[in-house]
């Protein structure tokens, strides 16, 4: 009996990536997506990013950084084309399916999204609750990723009471206590000052050199000189230049 | 302490929280919901009570068929013979003339002395017809006075059959209308309790919005909403039951007359344990299905 394509004992199996998909934490295939019709965010996206690699996404606002993150961690479908997240079909998966997905990929964005009633141990250990984690593991590893970024001493204060570069911090060691294989930053740097944002920057470029895939959106040509690695720049939903790593930056 | 528990322990606390954060609201609902359960309850309590007078005047329940003058003592015995062979008949006690007459007189008391004057004895004697327990009812009485009605040196039947026909109407009625009264109020409560945990979504949708982002399934989401609705709908079941109870203690002791009227000599009720739970339980349940309902009505996209 001839078995269908991409199906295994009925179930959906994953695709079959290439040799170069392998590497690849997420791969997009003519990818489009449109919120009102005849108007795109994104238009005819084909892109790949290796495990461990650090990519910056530029481009001025509306181009489709955010859109393009949404669809990587799942939160929009694609109007067209394909999207493999981790081996993962992601438009395909139910809401069943979705959330363990989401818990491999750590996401940071411009406005912190912390919780102000809670400390900011509980809002770290949020990440690690959501998988039933146990009360004594989470506290121990909030601690560790806390001390990591220099916040274990304001692990009982409120969001609200710290200042924008540690309210940062705070959103940075969510999306890492749970070591996720992807982490996504969307201006992660839009509110901080100057000083503070190669900080922040060294943080989250940092995590790539641990093996996992860091997509950052930022529209600071200044970060992007800095780290020197691959770029992807997008305009009007387009793809309009893709620059490959050209330095050794931190 | 298993993994289980601490994470029921995890959203009881988070639900908790969540009523904490809005006490208002939440107050509301367990107060529409406490004054739904308090005239549902009323209701049942006072079905209980009536069906309870019924099931003790059961117990008094009998046929007195009066005997036509003139009749020979065989005749009469001749007739309670006949009676007790009637399907569901278990006594048949005959009544003379004149102990009719000195029950007559004692029933009275001083009025007694109105029958001095009588030159003759005017109340009949009769057959009073005991009926075996099954045969208590309405059907029951019918039945028993049909097979005697029209026996030659029978005058006149009489039973309580009317008034526990009545009786039974009038207890149809007020459980129909209490039925009536609990469908059109469970919708108004899982509308209110529905509302509230809508309410609570939308005040909460930051810290959803970031639930989903660090992966929380729906489960995990949707829990604690689900206890919030399950305590707030037990909330309003105990308050219910406070209020039936001091209504029941405090003022139905003023309304002697009424409930004379209502329930005859029967000792007035409060619900038993199993019925207070089960007041408890329905308030529960109403308040955990508005809850589900709103959180169905919110993940639609």
């Amino acid at each position: 009996m001839k078995r269908a394509p991409g199906r295994l004992f009925g179930r959906r199996a994953p695709l079959e990536p290439g040799a170069a998909g392998r590497q690849a934490a997420v791969q997009l295939y003519h990818v489009s997506k449109s919120y009102t019709a005849g108007q795109y965010a994104l238009r005819d996206v084909s892109l790949e990013f290796r495990r461990g690699e650090l990519v910056f996404l530029t481009g001025p606002s509306g181009a489709g950084k955010t859109s393009l993150l949404k669809l990587i961690f799942a939160a929009e479908r694609p109007s067209e084309g394909q999207i493999l997240v981790l081996g993962r079909n992601a438009p395909r998966l139910g809401p069943a399916a979705t959330p363990p997905l989401r818990r491999r990929i750590g996401v940071v964005f411009q406005d912190f999204k912390l919780l102000p009633r809670r400390t900011v141990e509980e809002n770290v250990a949020l990440a690690l609750e959501v998988v039933g984690a146990p009360r004594r593991d989470t506290r121990a590893k909030v601690f560790a990723i806390l001390k990591q970024l220099g916040l274990q001493h304001r692990r009982f204060h409120h969001p609200l009471s710290l200042s924008g570069g540690e309210q940062q911090r705070v959103a940075i060691a969510r999306a890492l206590v749970n070591e996720p294989e992807i982490l996504l930053a969307d201006e992660p740097t839009g509110n901080l000052d100057p000083e503070l944002t190669f900080e922040i920057m060294d943080l989250i470029a940092r995590t790539a050199t641990r093996g996992t895939t860091v997509i950052v959106a930022t529209h600071d040509h200044n970060i992007v000189e800095r780290y020197g690695k691959r770029c992807v720049r997008l305009e009007a939903g387009r793809i309009v230049e893709d620059a490959p790593a050209h330095g050794t930056g931190p | 302490m298993t993994r289980s528990v601490a994470q029921l322990l995890a959203f009881l606390r988070a639900a908790l929280r969540g009523i904490s954060a809005s006490p208002l609201t939440s107050g509301v609902a367990i107060a529409t919901i406490g004054v739904s359960l308090v005239l549902v309850g009323a209701f049942a309590l006072l079905v209980a009570n009536m069906q309870r007078l019924l099931d003790d005047f059961g117990d008094a329940l009998h046929v007195t068929a009066y005997l036509e003058d003139g009749l020979s003592e065989d005749h009469q015995r001749q007739l309670a013979a006949t009676a007790a062979t009637v399907e569901g008949v278990t006594s048949v006690r005959l009544v003379s003339k004149q102990e009719a007459l000195e029950r007559f007189r004692g029933g009275v008391g001083r009025g007694a002395a109105l029958l001095e004057g009588l030159s003759e004895n005017p109340l009949p004697a009769s057959l009073e017809i005991g009926l075996a327990p099954e045969h208590r009812s309405a059907a029951g009485l019918a039945r028993v006075s049909g097979s005697l009605d029209g026996l030659p040196g029978i005058q006149e039947l009489t039973s309580g059959q009317d008034w526990v026909e009545g009786y039974l109407r009038a207890i149809a009625l007020v459980r129909g209308v209490g039925w009536g009264l609990a469908l059109i109020l469970a919708l108004a409560t899982l509308l209110i309790v529905a509302n509230t945990i809508r309410l609570a979504v939308l005040s909460r949708r930051d810290e959803l919005e970031i639930l989903a982002l660090v992966g929380a399934s729906r489960a995990y989401v949707g829990t604690p909403f689900l206890i919030e609705g399950l305590i707030q709908g037990a909330a309003g079941g105990a308050l219910a039951l406070l209020l039936l109870y001091a209504v029941f203690r405090l003022v139905l002791p003023g309304f002697e007359f009424g409930l004379e009227l209502l329930l005859g000599g029967v000792e007035p009720r409060f619900f038993t344990l199993g019925e207070a739970v089960w007041l408890l339980g329905v308030g529960a349940g109403l308040g955990l299905f508005g809850a589900g309902a709103a959180l169905v009505s919110e993940s639609r996209p």
